[in-house]
């Protein structure tokens, strides 16, 4: 089954999405880093105003037997953050691009020209 | 990949699209749907697991009885004919080398099932002894296969596939028998806390009776969901509860040594120690503990670590065993676990976290 990538977001890597309004950057998991995760019941994510730098581990998604480092894909600082997430882990895995996690005010430029569009994304997701 | 050992029913797995990983050399299932589908099938339904993996001794002849029990701290002399005892085995200086099930199949033929990392060591270890007894020692784990079927639905599915045997045949019981498809040894044992059964056999039988369970809609199940099934019961597992660098007295398995028995490999030492260590149930109402988790007092001092740990699914909390340091278990029992940055309060269980409903 294919992953779902939607044109309008980019990527990283890592499998985390972000949505860029202005200079706020909303970041989350994507279909196909929830459909290798599995079954997620469990998310860590940093307190409304911590700092991140580019490549900060800055939370944690975990499976019933695995724990996944959450990567800042920008710099900034986090300015909100999904506590509905807490209660109901899952919906990251049915609805992966409603499920953000935090929002972050970019303090600078640094990991925005690395975001890559859906299709330069899109070879990652073969498995 | 090419070194890894496959089970006999390696196509099967990767047929039913099961996410495989290496296990002590072994390409096993890890999960075929989802973990948690598979935990509810065993809790409330019936799910097999392929555990092939795992090693078969056969010991036979005047004394095996009597070899056996002297290689384990519990009494296998004791126990009943047809059936199984759990047991460590151990050093003369205590440490584990491993944890067992002996089958008592008949007064001169006993089956032993270890863990797959450790057939080697264990091989040499019994090798090692048996020369003083009246008795052989085989090493059949190629040729057996093992499922382990598990769940509450598992006799009435046994009965459907024609593999039952007549008259009582309760909770450990064993029994080595003409089925329906051929020769099967039988137990009533497992590795979830349900009620189970383990049925070791050649490669034609197995994959006959595999094709049978998935026509009844049994719940295949990979070695991710037996994990967390084996933790809810507070099952220990080798490498992680139980190690060469401890004895069963410090991994809550006290009960697993018959101090009073005549003779056995450890008994000196045993006997007179002093557990250094106690393995404890924490859980957590948010957060999850993982494995090397340190475990703090109430002043958040260290006094030990988290051995296992995952997401319950039949608690919907995180749930994991703790060794800590005897000398350091606090008597107001409040306990910590420092999950990464976060010191977060530990609920700590005297009984297991879940009731498993073996008869």
């Amino acid at each position: 089954m294919a992953s779902q990538i939607p044109n309008n977001l980019k990527y990283t890597k890592d499998h985390e999405w972000t949505l860029t309004d202005g200079d706020i950057v909303t970041v989350g998991i994507t279909d196909f880093a929830q459909s290798q995760l599995g079954d997620i019941v469990f998310v860590e994510l940093p307190d409304v105003g911590t700092e991140l730098t580019h490549g900060d581990s800055f939370g944690v998604v975990e499976s019933i037997k695995s724990v996944s480092d959450l990567y800042s894909p920008v710099s900034g600082e986090v300015i909100e953050k999904n506590d509905d997430l807490e209660g109901s882990p899952e919906n990251c895995n049915t609805t992966p691009y409603e499920s953000w996690m935090i929002k972050i005010k970019l303090s600078d430029n640094s990991g925005v020209d690395e975001l890559l569009t859906a299709e330069e994304y899109e070879p990652l997701c073969e498995e | 990949m090419n070194d890894l050992i496959k089970t006999g029913l390696h196509a099967e797995h990767t047929a039913l699209k099961a996410k495989m990983a290496p296990f002590a050399g072994f390409d096993m299932p890890l999960q075929y749907s989802s973990v948690k589908e598979e935990i509810i099938a065993v809790r409330e339904n019936v799910g097999v697991f392929d555990v092939s993996h795992m090693g078969e001794f056969f010991v036979e002849g005047e004394e095996a009885i009597k070899f056996v029990d002297y290689m384990l701290t519990n009494d296998f002399t004791g126990a009943e004919m047809a059936k199984a005892v759990y047991s460590p085995l151990c050093r003369e200086n205590g440490t584990i080398i491993d944890d067992l099930i002996a089958y008592k199949l008949e007064d001169k033929k006993v089956l032993i099932c270890v863990n797959a990392s450790n057939i080697e060591k264990d091989y040499a270890w019994f090798e090692k002894h048996v020369g003083n007894f009246n008795c052989t020692l085989t090493d059949h784990s190629d040729r057996y296969e093992l499922l382990a079927l598990q769940g509450p639905k598992s006799t009435s599915i046994l009965k459907e596939c024609g593999v039952f045997p007549e008259g009582d045949f309760d909770y450990y019981s064993v029994k080595e028998f003409e089925s329906s498809l051929g020769t099967v040894i039988l137990a009533r044992t497992g590795y979830t806390g349900e009620d189970g059964f383990e049925i070791f056999g050649n490669l034609e039988l197995i994959q006959k009776l595999w094709k049978k369970f998935m026509d009844l809609g049994v719940t295949p199940c990979g070695l991710a969901s037996r994990d967390v099934l084996r933790l809810e019961v507070a099952y220990p597992l080798y490498g992680h509860e139980l190690s060469d660098n401890w004895t069963p007295l410090d991994a809550a398995l006290a009960w697993t040594v018959k101090k009073d028995k005549e003779n056995f490999i450890g008994k000196e030492f045993l006997a007179e120690y002093k557990p250094q260590y106690r393995l404890i149930k924490l859980s957590l109402e948010k957060g999850i503990p993982r494995e090397g988790f340190e475990v703090l007092n109430d002043n958040e001092e260290v006094i030990g670590k988290i051995t296992s740990g995952t997401m319950s699914v039949t608690l919907g909390k995180g749930i994991g065993l703790a060794l800590v340091e005897k000398a350091k278990f606090p008597q107001d029992k409040v306990f910590k676990i420092k999950v990464r940055k976060n010191i977060i309060d530990a609920k700590f269980h005297v009984k297991a976290f879940v009731t498993g409903g073996h008869k």
